[in-house]
């Protein structure tokens, strides 16, 4: 094409119009804070790792004293236990993956790398959405069979309650609604956040994948 | 150490800051967002000096890292006004008042160039640096074959876009 080659003669021409900044204009940049997306994913990765490990801290004792009076300690140390390995696991992925971008390699092979350190913290948040609501569930379950013991301890803990088996339906209901709200707002989150910050590396990679078809 | 490492990675980019400036001239449109780019990519080329070993050009090395930021890392900020349409529209009713001087076409090749995707800009910025389709491909990491054949199509794109 005539007119690229044109321009190829024009652009070196145009090297003259640049700003052209001194020493000083430079050196001082190196101490500017970086606002590259990597650094975004990053910290919110860094919170969500936070939060997730932060909630299981946040559980009442009551509800851990109705658990050993439904006599199921056992089996949820174990749950624990397991939890915290995969845990790890997660953790040391993310830390791998992070440690992997290098903005010297080529651009596929870099956006490939981010997409990769974002995709391991998505399935650790995924699996915890998963087990959070298998507990949800689980622990739902047990209150139902076991309401007489769930009853008998808000007894001791609060006296009487007037009506039992009204109490027991809104207590489900309040459980459900809950539950619900809280996975609507994880999503929206995620959707709202990753959507700003990938959207445009998401494209590009798609660009790049064409290219190769 | 560290202080001769500044002032050697200050003094190459410094003599190079024109790469920097290319690139962001492609990838933004305003003055503002121009100068934000330019950081950003000081910094990603700071960050990454240490391990620079001189195996490659200095200037080649800014060529990825530039194209990397630009690309992938860069968000860009939302207060950016985009002024490209407006800038195209008023060309190109000056331009139908005036004969089709080459001036005007460059300008209309810019504008075009400009509205390309991001992977598109990178091809073309490359072309226009004069650098063969072997370090295209390297700096994409796509094939050499594959940067050929999209450099053609770029060129196709470019004249739907200057002849609608």
């Amino acid at each position: 094409m005539d007119e690229l080659e044109l321009l190829k003669k024009d652009w070196k021409t145009r090297e003259q119009k640049n700003p052209q900044l001194s020493y000083d204009d430079i050196y001082s940049m190196l101490f500017k804070k970086s606002t590259s997306i990597v650094k975004w994913i990053f910290i919110i990765s860094i919170g969500e790792l936070l939060f997730w490990s932060g909630l299981s801290l946040l559980t009442p004792k009551s509800s851990y004293e109705i658990l050993d009076k439904f006599g199921v300690t056992q089996i949820l140390w174990g749950i624990n236990i397991i939890h915290y390995i995969v845990f790890i696991g997660f953790i040391f992925l993310f830390y791998k993956n992070y440690s992997g971008i290098k903005v010297t390699d080529s651009t596929k092979q870099l956006i490939n790398n981010i997409i990769n350190t974002r995709k391991t913290v998505r399935y650790f948040v995924i699996y915890n959405v998963v087990v959070f609501v298998l507990t949800l569930i689980f622990i739902n379950i047990l209150y139902y069979l076991k309401s007489d013991v769930l009853i008998d301890y808000i007894k001791e803990q609060n006296g009487s309650i007037y009506n039992p088996s009204t109490f027991l339906n809104y207590f489900f209901i309040i459980q459900i609604v809950i539950g619900v709200l809280m996975l609507g707002l994880l999503l929206l989150f995620y959707r709202v956040v990753y959507g700003i910050l990938l959207q445009r590396l998401k494209n590009n990679h798609k660009e790049l994948e064409k290219i190769e078809i | 150490m560290s202080k001769e490492l500044e002032h050697s990675f200050v003094t190459q980019l410094q003599a190079n800051q024109n790469i920097v400036h290319k690139i962001c001239r492609l990838y933004t449109n305003s003055t503002d967002a121009h100068n934000d780019l330019f950081q950003e990519i000081t910094i990603q080329l700071w960050k990454a000096f240490p391990k620079f070993r001189g195996e490659s050009k200095f200037s080649t090395w800014m060529y990825r890292v530039g194209l990397n930021t630009a690309i992938t890392l860069y968000r860009k900020s939302k207060r950016t006004i985009d002024t490209q349409d407006f800038e195209a529209v008023s060309f190109r009713i000056s331009a139908e008042d005036y004969d089709n001087t080459i001036e005007e076409q460059l300008e209309l090749m810019y504008d075009a160039v400009k509205q390309l995707n991001d992977i598109d800009k990178a091809l073309v910025f490359l072309y226009l640096e004069d650098k063969n389709y072997k370090e295209i491909a390297e700096t994409l990491g796509i094939s050499e074959v594959n940067s050929r054949v999209k450099m053609n199509r770029i060129k196709e794109k470019l004249r739907t876009i200057l002849n609608p």
